[in-house]
């Protein structure tokens, strides 16, 4: 009985001890965090609040209240243009981008001859996307026009969206329907381009799904759409969370992005409280965009219990 | 569905009857009631049609991706005339290497990649030991405050660095206390000190990532390595690192691949100091001055795409071999590097 306490209290010290470990391999990063994360972010906040002037050596800050965000919304003469726009942008897209990664990481994941070449393909983005060549690449595709997007137009041109359909004998579908899929289909660049972590996102969730619900699906003789919507679907919807959250703020951080442009373009004004306050609208709505998805995917998940 | 048919094939094979597959096949179909077969045809076609669908979706979109990339070796070997000339779409007229050799000079490529290859993938090296051992932290112990920082880890994955970036200006350019500041702007330091300490670009992310591997990994390989007598900090280094060795080099090629192609963060603290990534945003005045001793000189855009494409190349060829060479792991060791579950 002795011998079992002692065991217990020399196990609890230890752990206990364990846990001061615990401090010393995040103590580098608490440094760090504290005067690279926290410190100017506090820093940032109180400036938005401030008029600041910097002088040789030390800033100066004057308490304005809420001046510096009146005069983001109302006074200046791009930021509510450009940040409408990029919330609309960030609207339609982050849903085709979810959905398209979906798709391709479903087919990925599918046995066929040449699969690793196509997926090395469909990564490359990941590597290419986050840069200022992938900005170029951009501008390039929609200044040269005619040699440049004419390419994959006549791969994906609405027309032949229109004329698939009449194919298909649907005539009475509606304008919206119609304008929705020329859109799709005339942004198609962009929306590949901004898909690779979601579709490798993707597929390492597909690869988790557990073999033997596929053998019971077979036995059970469900079709591939059953298969999908019963299995695939629940086991990737946590992944479903994970990349809208990734895609928003991915597109609101892009090198494209207008918004951050015009920040970049005040700083060599030096009107620093402006920008601050600038950076704290946008990251309020950043937060807002994330805690609606939050809210309303959170109630479609399916959390498989460990 | 076709599974099923091969592994009975197969199993005849193995018994040795002297049955070709072929004839097999034959005598099965023969016993076969009608509805099996014309179950079995709709099957077959549905595969076949499938088939042909998943080849046309991508090989559709893999040229959508490869487009940029074809278009841009096609335009950086041609001549600037070419891009005028409505009957040259890809194959160039006059191939030329003048234009690859303007942009290097432009560049100033290979003092950039020094640069670059010191600034940049040194503090993605850095990084990636310092959130992995922060990583492992949160992974494995137990101690008080672990979810108010966890929520700070959560922050820095959510907080646009263009919130922060101002402020760590100024503080980089006073940095220190009081009287003892030094002015670290366009000092290598203002990327890798933050490097260093988990702090630097998207280490959020990293982080979590190497936070979800850790504790994917059985505990049993630690208990042993305590009960030998090894503390944390050697467990950490003589059995934890090379038993995590695919996820270090997936999360070690994103981070490369992220400090290569940064430039915001480089933009606000670098004046002089010339990444890559930086060059290739200032190509245009870079090579006026260059090539025509005058910014106002006035180009048609078209024109200088032959420049702007050759810059693309130059700048996206190194990490493209890295890609090409590393492609399996980046490919497939995400699936066990623990970001699921």
């Amino acid at each position: 009985m002795t011998e079992k306490n002692s065991a217990k209290r020399s196990r609890l010290s230890f752990e206990k001890r364990k846990g001061l470990y615990g401090y010393g391999f995040l103590g580098l990063w608490m440094i760090g965090t504290l005067i690279f994360f926290l410190i100017p972010l506090i820093k940032s906040l109180i400036w938005s609040f401030c008029e600041v002037t910097i002088n040789t050596g030390s800033t100066s800050l004057k308490w304005v209240g809420l001046k510096n965000f009146d005069y983001a919304l109302t006074t200046d003469p791009n930021y509510t243009d450009h940040l409408c726009d990029m919330l609309f942008e960030t609207l339609w897209k982050t849903p085709l981008v979810v959905i398209f990664s979906l798709f391709i990481a479903v087919i990925l994941n599918q046995k066929f001859k040449g699969r690793t070449l196509a997926r090395a393909i469909f990564f490359l983005p990941v590597i290419i996307a986050t840069g200022p060549v992938y900005a170029i690449i951009n501008g390039d595709m929609s200044s040269t026009g005619n040699t440049g997007a004419a390419q994959f137009s006549t791969m994906f041109s609405t027309d032949m969206v229109g004329e698939l359909l009449q194919f298909l004998g649907i005539y009475g579908l509606s304008d919206d329907m119609g304008t929705m899929i020329s859109t799709i289909s005339d942004n198609i660049f962009g929306i590949v381009w901004a898909s690779g972590i979601q579709i490798l996102l993707f597929l390492a969730a597909l690869q988790n799904i557990p073999p033997s619900a596929k053998e019971a699906a077979q036995i059970e003789g469900a079709t591939a759409w059953e298969y999908f919507w019963k299995i695939t679907f629940p086991n990737v919807s946590p992944f479903i969370l994970a990349n809208l959250i990734f895609t928003v703020i991915d597109s609101f951080t892009s090198p494209t992005n207008t918004v951050m442009k015009r920040i970049l373009a005040l700083r060599d004004d030096w009107q620093f409280g402006v920008i601050s306050s600038m950076a704290w609208i946008y990251f309020g709505i950043i937060l807002a965009s994330i805690g609606i998805i939050t809210f309303i995917a959170n109630k479609f998940i399916y959390y498989e219990v460990d | 569905m076709t599974d099923t048919t091969d592994a009975v094939v197969k199993s005849d094979k193995e018994i040795g009857s002297g049955i070709t597959p072929k004839d097999a096949k034959r005598i099965r179909m023969e016993n076969m009631s009608h509805e099996e077969k014309s179950y079995l045809r709709r099957r077959s076609l549905m595969e076949m049609v499938w088939r042909f669908f998943r080849f046309v979706i991508l090989f559709g979109l893999g040229f959508v991706i490869m487009y940029p990339l074809l278009y841009m070796i096609s335009c950086a070997f041609r001549d600037r005339s070419d891009m005028t000339d409505p009957t040259v779409m890809w194959i160039p007229r006059h191939f030329t290497l003048e234009i690859m050799k303007e942009t290097l000079d432009a560049m100033d490529f290979w003092n950039t990649l020094k640069t670059t290859l010191i600034l940049n993938v040194g503090c993605a090296f850095v990084q990636v030991l310092s959130c992995a051992v922060t990583g492992y932290g949160f992974a494995r112990f137990r101690f008080k405050g672990k979810n108010l920082m966890f929520a700070i880890v959560i922050m820095m994955i959510l907080i646009p660095p263009q919130v922060i970036s101002l402020p760590l200006y100024t503080q980089f350019r006073h940095f220190g206390i009081g009287e003892f500041s030094v002015n670290l702007i366009d000092n290598m330091l203002t990327m890798y000190l933050p490097a260093m300490t988990g702090n630097g670009i998207r280490a959020g992310l990293m982080i979590l990532i190497f936070r979800q591997f850790f504790r994917g990994l059985p505990k049993e390989l630690e208990d042993a390595a305590y009960i030998d007598g090894c503390g944390p900090f050697r467990t950490f280094i003589q059995v934890m690192i090379p038993n995590a060795a695919s996820a270090f080099l997936t999360v070690f090629l994103f981070s490369v691949v992220w400090y290569w192609n940064d430039y915001y963060v480089s933009a606000s603290f670098f004046n002089n100091t010339r990444t890559i990534a930086l060059m290739l945003q200032n190509l245009d005045t870079e090579l006026k001055q260059r090539l025509f001793n005058s910014v106002t000189v006035e180009l048609s855009s078209r024109e200088q795409i032959v420049w702007k494409e050759a810059g693309c190349l130059l700048s996206i060829t190194p990490i493209l071999l890295l890609y090409v060479c590393l492609q399996k792991y980046f490919t497939e060791g995400i699936e066990r590097s623990g970001l699921v579950g």
